[in-house]
């Protein structure tokens, strides 16, 4: 899977479990940040970050270690995209 | 002890939807019961953020909380404290919580669900919208949680404990829940569903900053009559109406109105009035039921205080009054802005 | 200012029916953490909790979580002593969240699988203030009766509201304490949140993983201490104060600074006219999950200074039960200062270094402490502070 389809199951996500308006998910490219406090970002707390892992979890069959800082893969849509392609790769 | 004030009301109920200025319309006025909420009234007083991640009871709290600030004259302030009643809390993100799990296992869970099965988290999001940082309480209770949280807050305010608190209810109501209620044996009733709160102060606190004082809650008390569970009691005796009449200097007889909990539950409200002419005979002033208007819900509590602290046609102070089903009682004794600063 | 006594303790906890049973498990350091029995936990991460165990008796039509109330109401009244009367006019507090949620699951679980479900139970067996109107009807409680939904804290808030009663001279008696029973819910939350650990909770440990749940109950009576004295009740300790506050910060996450908890046991300090060095034991709320011990045991070095009190956290033996946290942590507060015994951490084995504090791994201290505090923090960031004094 490449990052332009990871991105595309991402957008999905945000609008059924994180609750995002469909037009502004649409509007997300892989240059958009993620964590509130980030200029530009789309505003996600550590709330939304469980319930994206979840989600990631579910919808690409891998396992996010908790005990692992997973905190610079959840900077932009283009490092949680590689991260994820990586490890579905790896599985 | 500190005399208690109420110096914003803010509401988000089906008929009405503001501050005093509404209220008073709405009491002018006349009209069917309009139990739901329209989804336009939220319009304005919740940000994008709250819209994707506050459920919709957490909305309709935020929004009346935040009506009754702005009401107040105040900003959202570090000083504040929030008293919220709630029967039913957020049954619509509890089923879908459950719903997740059921459909697709583990991975169908939401964690960002979860918090909201916890009856406090329309006092979470409220605190956090508005930064009240002092208690924050949740009291559950059936029917009169409202009110029940009013008294438990003016008390708060009148021993020091806190300056200001936003005080009142809030409940969601759906067809989901209705079901449940229907088959569980309810008694039918008109149920509505809203969120109210007033802001209660010091009366020194509201002077100090030049508040527009709606009125004073100049006696509160809650207690339990013996009923069974969800039952109505045999006993008619009111320690609580005999308790709130005694803090504000007052006689049953002074008693100018009522302001009832009656909702269309026969012997709940044939049970009140029996309540009523025991504790104030031989007097027997005239009573207003709001939930004829807006059906019956935690937030009612915040609009009866709220219309009962504006009326000054009725002479004498106002009793508001509320009996659940098992036995929770409250009185509130509520005098005007005219009576409330007279003797100041 | 009225003071306040505490003059009747009872309890169910994952140690069985009793206060005996409860101290006598606490301070031997048992952990009563095991697999569970009472709800399905296929494809969870955690799979163990501390259940109370079979013999609670009570009626069978009851939900479980009302079962441990009456039990705990009923042992917490006799202990206390008070008439029939006393009963009468007393105020009941109940801090809860459950209600009978874990029999309408069964329920829903049931009718969502298309088997025949067992008996419906309504709304109104099922909310949180359910409890409430069992006790006050079984126990002829007719004062103020009030349920209070405080996440992880609402136990400790009803001891905290129920003191306030009394001081501001509204009712002279109050039964007040917590309880929960296991829930699909709460455990199935908890897992989602990756908050819970798969093997027993381990608080202050270096490699700590998250929490445990337990479920159980708790009651004290409350009591204007001069007219304890005067009717020659049994005075275990004094509440000499208490702190409520809110951190208005984060749904689930407590303040990085632990700015409310600091408040919080400040407060209760202020209320309590006393200096921090005064105060000898906390038992911290302790979930084990990395971020709350970190935040909470600086939050105590804030108020009270690094090494200054004995800090410790019971969860680590019947781990976190929900709405009865609170309530039973007090009574272990308040039978620390009673025996002068300070109940241990178990499976503390590697104190983390950014703890501050001697937090009596695995084994209980004699130590004659003249006042104890008892943390209790919930998501909402609601804190409670409840500040325990020798009688």
């Amino acid at each position: 899977m490449d990052p332009k389809e990871v991105l595309d199951e991402l957008r999905t996500i945000l609008v059924t479990r994180l609750k995002f308006d469909q037009r502004r998910a649409a509007d997300m490219t892989l240059e958009t940040t993620l964590p509130k406090g980030v200029e530009g970002s789309i505003g996600l707390d550590s709330l939304d970050f469980i319930e994206l892992s979840i989600a990631i979890e579910e919808r690409f069959g891998i396992v996010m270690d908790e005990s692992q800082d997973l905190t610079r893969h959840f900077l932009s849509f283009d490092t949680l995209a590689r991260f994820i392609t990586a490890r579905t790769e790896a599985a | 002890m500190a005399r208690v004030v109420v110096t914003g009301v803010g509401v988000v109920t089906g008929p009405v939807t503001g501050g005093r200025e509404h209220v008073r319309a709405f009491l002018a006025s006349s009209g069917a019961p309009v139990v739901s909420v329209r989804s336009s009234a939220l319009d304005g007083l919740v940000d994008e953020t709250e819209a994707r991640r506050l459920s919709r009871i957490c909305q309709l709290s935020v929004a009346a909380a935040r009506i009754a600030l702005a009401d107040a004259g105040l900003g959202p302030g570090a000083g504040l404290g929030l008293v919220i009643g709630a029967e039913f809390g957020d049954v619509r993100s509890t089923i879908a919580f459950v719903d997740g799990y059921l459909r697709r296992g583990p991975g169908g869970l939401s964690a960002l669900l979860f918090p909201n099965t916890v009856m406090n988290t329309m006092a979470a999001a409220t605190a956090i919208a508005v930064t009240a940082r002092e208690l924050s309480l949740t009291l559950n209770a059936p029917t009169v949680a409202g009110e029940l949280a009013i008294a438990r807050a003016t008390a708060a305010v009148r021993a020091g404990r806190t300056d200001a608190v936003l005080a009142g209810g809030v409940d969601e109501f759906d067809s989901i829940l209705a079901e449940l209620l229907a088959d569980g044996g309810a008694p039918s009733e008109t149920r509505g569903e809203g969120a109210g709160f007033v802001l209660l102060e010091s009366l020194d606190v509201a002077e100090a900053r030049g508040a527009r004082v709606l009125g004073e809650i100049a006696g509160a008390s809650w207690r339990a009559i013996r009923a069974r569970p969800y039952g109505v009691g045999r006993d008619a005796a009111s320690r609580a109406i005999a308790a709130a009449l005694d803090e504000a200097g007052a006689t049953s007889g002074d008693v100018g109105r009522v302001w009832v909990s009656a909702s269309g539950d026969g012997p709940r409200d044939r049970w009140e009035q029996a309540i009523l002419t025991e504790a104030l005979r031989p007097a027997r002033p005239p009573q207003t039921a709001l939930a004829s208007r807006t059906g019956r819900h935690a937030g009612l509590g915040a609009l009866a205080v709220a219309a009962a602290a504006l009326d000054d046609a009725s002479g004498g102070p106002a009793l508001v009054h509320a009996v659940a089903r098992g036995g929770t009682h409250v009185a509130l004794v509520v005098r005007n802005r005219g009576r409330a600063t007279h003797d100041v | 200012m009225r003071r306040i006594a505490v003059t009747g303790l009872g309890v169910v906890s994952p140690f069985g029916v009793g206060t005996k049973a409860y101290w006598n498990g606490l301070s031997a350091g048992v952990c009563a953490i095991r697999p569970v029995t009472l709800i399905e936990t296929e494809g969870f991460r955690c799979r163990i909790a501390a259940e109370v165990p079979n013999g609670i008796g009570g009626s069978l039509r009851r939900s479980r979580a009302d079962r441990f109330a009456l039990a705990a109401a009923r042992e917490a009244l006799e202990d206390a002593g008070l008439s029939r009367v006393e009963r009468a006019e007393a105020a009941l507090v109940v801090g809860a969240v459950g209600g009978g949620m874990l029999e309408a699951e069964a329920w829903y679980w049931e009718r969502y699988r298309g088997s025949r479900p067992p008996s419906r139970p309504t709304p109104r067996s099922t909310l949180p203030f359910a409890h409430a109107e069992a006790l006050g009807n079984a126990l002829g409680l007719e004062g103020p009766r009030e349920t209070v939904v405080m996440a992880c804290s609402s136990g400790a808030a009803s001891v905290a509201l129920a003191a306030d009663l009394i001081a501001d001279g509204v009712v002279a008696t109050a039964l007040a304490g917590g309880v929960d029973a296991l829930t699909r819910i709460c455990f199935m939350g908890f897992n989602a949140l990756k908050l819970l650990c798969p093997e027993p909770c381990r608080p202050f440990d270096r490699d700590r993983r998250g929490l445990s749940i337990g479920e159980g109950a708790a009651f004290v009576v409350l009591e204007d201490l001069e007219r304890a004295r005067a009717r020659g009740a049994r005075i275990y300790a004094t509440l000499a104060g208490h702190g409520m506050t809110t951190d208005a910060y984060h749904v689930t996450a407590p303040h990085p600074d632990g700015e409310g908890m600091v408040r919080a046991m400040a407060t209760a300090l202020e209320r309590a006219r006393l200096a921090p060095k005064a105060v000898g034991y906390a038992n911290a709320h302790g979930t084990a999950t990395p971020q709350n011990d970190r935040i909470e045991a600086r939050a105590i070095r804030e108020v009270f200074g690094p090494g200054q009190l004995l800090v410790s956290s019971t969860k680590s033996m019947i781990g976190h039960t929900m709405a009865a946290a609170g309530a039973l942590e007090a009574v272990a507060t308040v039978l620390a200062l009673v025996h002068e015994v300070v109940p241990p951490t178990a499976n503390l084995e590697t104190p983390d270094p950014d703890v501050a504090f001697d937090c009596v791994p695995r084994v209980a201290r004699e130590a004659p402490v003249e006042y104890a505090i008892s943390n209790s923090f919930g998501f909402g960031g609601q804190n409670v502070t409840l500040l325990f004094g020798r009688a």
